[in-house]
């Protein structure tokens, strides 16, 4: 109870009589709070309150200088430090009860700065005078004013939501009511919404006209109840209250600036007001996400929901809220709704409800198809489309799925698109289609995307082969994480199965593996080889060679010819070395498939032509890299003799070898140099012999080629290094 | 939800499930991903119009007849509309008085409006049209009307009809209603007449409602030709004195071309174009199938090429209308028959369930 030794703290609960007894627990304590107390009794603060709460009703203020100077010390202390909430209750209280007369209640009231917060006592009891007393209006609206200054400072609300309809009742004064309607604003909640009550703020607003004021607390009462009162807010009032009284705020942000502790103030109401509607005029208005709004519940409904308050999510603001209620949120009118805020984005997470999600699907198929498959002129404005878009794609990334309706669009809009149109939305929500069944994969994926692809940019190339490694890696995730196997389960309920089996699953990757070696191949003939496409292709092969040990995935598919060889032949290092890494992890998937399959007998069985392909590859590239042997009897490429003699490539077996590949012969150049830097000769072949092959290999690795280091190293043992140093 | 594997037994939803999985192995997905609905049909892109369908009969709908009237002596605008959530047809009044209010908003911007009091400026109503619907599994259709009272008018003045609008399912896919879950109602064709703005009025009514979504139909070439031949199919029953065809050629500047036909030639033509058994069995001859709809076109195309040289299937298929009614390709449509409703409607509705995003 640190708390309560606090000045404030204590004097309150003398005055409230409620914490008697934890003091009465510790004699220490109330000693050391006698102890303040006599200090404090002849602080002259304390005593300029004790004036004010004992002055006698009708003492004159004209030539009192007891109350001159008591009201300056007070003042003083206001806007130097704030007022504790006792001296506040005080304050308040003489101030409002008129005791001595109206002429200081102003003055009072302008120096209400409160130091920590105000108790919620004081301010109904203030609220209570306003119909006693005869205070005169413009004092009556600057209580108002000032409470709504320090709303966020009061400790509690119950109590002022208890008095809704007293408060209520003051919104007749014509110079009250902009004020006690925020007040109001600030107050209410759902039950709060009453016939009667809607009823005398429309007569008002009969005989007001349209104030601002007014509309605001009617949109709040729309909220919780649309099924007492409709409006449609115009733009240009969509200006919150302004009710804030600027050097009360001032001061209050100085007094808190200087006690160190900066209350956020959320007084300003967020309104639902539609986001500009008419501002800009289109003839197909299908991207504007709905406003959020809450479901006018009809008789029927409202009787089954009685019994358990739901809160509409338009009136929840943060995360904290959200938590709170999460048990009795009412879904909105309109579910599009939930992806325009980040709060009900949260929820849509964690909602069962099919039809829910269903009508989520209608809206954001409709608008997908209305404005990129239906809309005939072509009259897409890409910048709404765009902001569409990404914030469909925020959402899918958030929630890491897409949702059925786009994935229908896609399947229908690849056909028609000219695979330029948004090109990287398109692509980005093409990535998170989920995984399709085999049997259909072609159709709707392959044929529409092949055609694309052989006739697009080499830029779209890149981009579909990045689009389609991340569709692998999305099904690969989403198969780690949801695979059933026989392990026990823990689920919540909130997954259903699907009937696709392993091998189903299996067969898609494959399929879709395939599909992208396929177009791989052919892409980079047509390319030229080009070492951006390349780069993306081996991203791609990234993925697949690690489906088994990353993704735990029995699968092991290699790359055809048509990538395997541009890879290896390329004059780029960096693009050897990532094929060298490569195979050095399907090496290293394989061979703990291969002692799974040992261990579990049942296990699953990786074909015989997957080892062979790897085998191939293997000595393929150590007899290049290392044997200086590149025509071996096996090998896919064996030229006759006589064609190779007739080309006129001296040492031609030797030429992809770590000295002579295009991709390393700079390095070779330059370790000779540093090797050798007397020699005017230049003999590459030297580096040959056994000591400067290790220097040479080090030197390689040490300029970052990691992938070669393990290649070398899981696939070239030390004995047969040199063995072979020895042949040769 | 079709998927749902049999051996997952349902726990209750505010436990967590620890549950012993049979051995096949499968997967799970969230219930985002895989929606009864959207997954079976996502997967099969290619939705058409169904290749045949009934030869129109003289219906004798009972349908009131002060509706009937409505529908019949008016040109509609068509629109399709997706499955409409917590629709009731026992709440149409509640409707009705939420639906005013709302256009008496909108009209006032910056007002607020009591729902349940009484709108002197719009006053919307909603019915349900009795006998308007065709199989068991159509929703009763629903007609919303709006009155008004002209602003310079005596107290004691009738209200006077502005807008109307049809929500109508005739004959729709028992297979696509029966697989909407039960808080769904789809009444796919919207039909509607008035001023545009109150249109776009009730669109936004109906789609903040019932969260369902709004879009235009258009009439598609095949769909106009259907009309051709199943009004043309009807000239035996009802005089339909004229087929008249409006085409549009892609010539610069562009080529309109209005093709009308005599009856009894038209109806020559359709004749030997029916296959099989025309004229005789009453029964089964009732089928239309869209081979005899295209060489119908077919030829009504070649005879024009005979007489102008100018071959039509290179242009556009604008309107197409008889005495029956007319259709527009914009998806405007007037039918003037009230025996033959129900067959347009059904091809309508057809057409809006096509459109459908899922």
């Amino acid at each position: 109870m640190a708390a309560s030794l606090n000045s404030s703290e204590s004097d309150r609960s003398s005055l409230g009589g409620q914490s008697a007894s934890s003091r009465s627990n510790n004699r220490s304590l109330r000693v050391a709070e006698k102890e303040r107390r006599r200090n404090e009794a002849e602080d002259p603060f304390v005593l300029a309150l004790k004036y004010f709460s004992v002055v006698e009703a009708g003492t004159p203020v004209v030539g009192n200088d007891d109350f001159e100077n008591n009201l300056v010390l007070v003042e003083r202390t206001a806007y130097s430090q704030g007022l504790s909430p006792e001296a506040i209750s005080i304050m308040l209280e003489f101030a409002m009860s008129l005791r001595m007369g109206t002429a200081p209640c102003a003055r009072v009231l302008k120096c209400l700065i409160p130091a920590s917060v105000v108790p919620q006592e004081a301010v109904v009891r203030a609220a209570v005078w306003l119909s006693v007393g005869k205070i005169p209006i413009s004092t009556q609206v600057l209580f108002i004013k000032w409470v709504l200054t320090v709303f966020d400072m009061i400790d509690a609300k119950d109590q002022l939501r208890a008095i809704y309809g007293f408060i209520f009742s003051f919104v007749t004064e014509e110079n009250l009511c902009p004020f006690i309607c925020h007040l109001l604003y600030l107050l209410t909640q759902k039950e709060s919404v009453r016939v009667y009550r809607v009823r005398k703020l429309l007569e008002l607003q009969s005989k007001l006209g349209r104030q601002p004021f007014l509309l605001h607390l009617l949109s709040l009462y729309k909220v919780f109840c649309p099924e007492l009162v409709t409006l449609s807010i115009p733009s240009r009032m969509r200006g919150a209250f302004r009710n804030h009284v600027s050097p009360w705020k001032a001061a209050l942000t100085a007094v808190q600036k200087r006690n160190g502790s900066l209350a956020g103030s959320s007084v300003s109401p967020a309104l639902a007001v539609r986001d500009k509607s008419g501002s800009r005029k289109r003839k197909h208005c299908h991207l504007q996400l709905p406003a959020l709004t809450s479901v006018a519940s009809d008789g029927a409904r409202s009787e089954q929901t009685s019994s358990r308050t739901l809160v509409p999510l338009a009136h929840l603001q943060s995360f904290d809220q959200l938590l709170k209620n999460v048990h009795r949120i009412e879904l909105p009118a309109q579910m599009g709704s939930l992806l325009g805020s980040s709060v009900a984005l949260q929820y849509l997470d964690c909602i069962q409800d099919e039809s829910a999600l269903l009508r989520l699907n209608f809206w954001l198929g409709c608008a997908l198809h209305e404005e990129f498959l239906f809309c005939g002129d072509g009259a897409t404005q890409t910048s709404e489309a765009l902001q569409f878009l990404s914030r469909l794609l925020s959402a899918q990334h958030f929630l890491q799925e897409g949702f059925s309706s786009s994935d229908a669009f896609l399947y229908k809009f690849l056909n028609v698109w000219d695979g330029s149109l948004l090109r990287p939305q398109i692509l980005c929500l093409l990535s998170n289609i989920p995984v399709i069944p085999s049997s259909q994969i072609r159709k709707l994926l392959f044929e529409p995307l092949t055609q694309l692809f052989f006739t697009s940019s080499l830029f779209f190339k890149c981009g579909l082969v990045e689009c389609l490694n991340n569709m692998l890696l999305k099904w690969l995730t989403w198969h780690s994480v949801y695979a059933l196997e026989d392990d026990l389960d823990i689920s919540l309920n909130s997954h259903t199965s699907l009937n696709i089996t392993l091998s189903g699953f299996k067969d898609s990757v494959m399929e879709l593996i395939h599909f992208v070696g396929h177009l791989a191949s052919v892409g980079l003939q047509l390319e030229g080889c080009h070492a951006l496409l390349l780069s993306f292709v081996l991203d791609f092969y990234e993925t697949v060679c690690d489906t088994f040990l990353k993704f735990g995935l029995p699968l092991v598919v290699m790359p055809p010819a048509g990538v395997f060889y541009p890879a290896f032949f390329a004059t780029d290092p960096v693009s050897v070395d990532r094929l060298a890494h490569i195979m050095h992890r399907y090496k290293v998937n394989l061979t703990s498939a291969k002692r799974q399959e040992k261990q579990k007998e049942q296990a699953f069985h990786i074909s015989r032509q997957t080892f062979q392909e790897f085998n191939h590859c293997v000595v393929f590239m150590v007899n290049c890299l290392w044997n200086s042997r590149m025509f071996y009897p096996g090998s896919d490429v064996q030229p006759g003799e006589e064609l190779l003699l007739g080309s006129g490539v001296p040492r031609y077996w030797a030429s992809f070898d770590f000295i002579h590949h295009p991709a390393f012969v700079s390095y070779a150049l330059d370790f000779h140099q540093k090797c050798w830097p007397s020699r005017k000769e230049m003999d590459l072949s030297s580096i040959k012999d056994s000591k400067p092959w290790s220097w040479y290999l080090d030197y390689l690795f040490s300029q970052g080629f990691d992938g070669l280091k393990d290649f070398l190293k899981s696939n070239i043992s030390r004995q047969a290094a040199a063995v072979d140093e020895q042949q040769r | 939800m079709e998927q749902t594997n049999a051996s997952v037994t349902r726990t209750p939803l505010d436990s967590v499930a620890v549950k012993r999985k049979s051995k096949s192995r499968s997967y799970r997905q969230s219930y985002r991903s895989c929606l009864g609905v959207a997954s079976r049909l996502g997967l099969t892109p290619a939705r058409r119009l169904t290749t045949n369908r009934k030869a129109p009969e003289s219906h004798n709908i009972t349908v009131n007849p002060e509706h009937l009237a409505l529908l019949v002596k008016n040109e509609w605008q068509l629109a399709y509309v997706t499955p409409l959530h917590q629709f009731r047809h026992t709440q149409l009044r509640s409707y009705a008085r939420h639906l005013s209010a709302f256009v008496v908003a909108e009209k006032q911007q910056g007002l607020a409006v009591e729902v349940s009091g009484l709108q002197n400026g719009f006053k919307a109503s909603m019915t349900v049209v009795q006998g308007m619907s065709e199989a068991d599994d159509d929703p009763e259709t629903v007609l919303i009307q709006i009155h008004s009272k002209p602003l310079f008018s005596r107290p004691d003045d009738p209200q006077k009809l502005v807008w109307s609008g049809w929500l109508t399912c005739i004959n729709g896919n028992p297979e696509y209603l029966h697989s909407l879950p039960k808080d769904f109602t789809c009444l796919p064709l919207f039909v509607y007449k008035g001023a545009e703005n109150l249109s776009s009025l009730v669109k936004s009514w109906v789609q903040r409602t019932f969260d369902c979504c709004f879009g235009p139909l258009e009439l598609s070439q095949t769909s106009l030709q259907w009309l051709a031949a199943l009004w043309t199919n009807c000239h035996a029953e009802s005089n339909i004195q004229h087929l008249r065809m409006l085409w549009t050629l892609p010539s610069a500047p562009p080529l309109q071309v209005t093709y009308a036909v005599d009856p009894h030639d038209v109806w020559e033509l359709w004749g030997s174009v029916r296959k099989g058994s025309w004229g005789d069995g009453a029964g089964e001859a009732r089928w239309i199938d869209l081979e005899e709809v295209a060489s119908f076109m077919q030829s009504l195309k070649s005879h024009f090429y005979r007489h102008f040289k100018l071959d039509l299937s290179a242009g556009i298929l604008n309107q197409v209308s008889t005495a029956l009614g007319s259709a527009r390709f914009n998806g405007r449509i007037k039918i003037s028959n009230s025996a033959y409703v129900i067959t347009t409607l059904t091809l309508l509705t057809e057409c809006a369930l096509l459109k459908m995003p899922i």
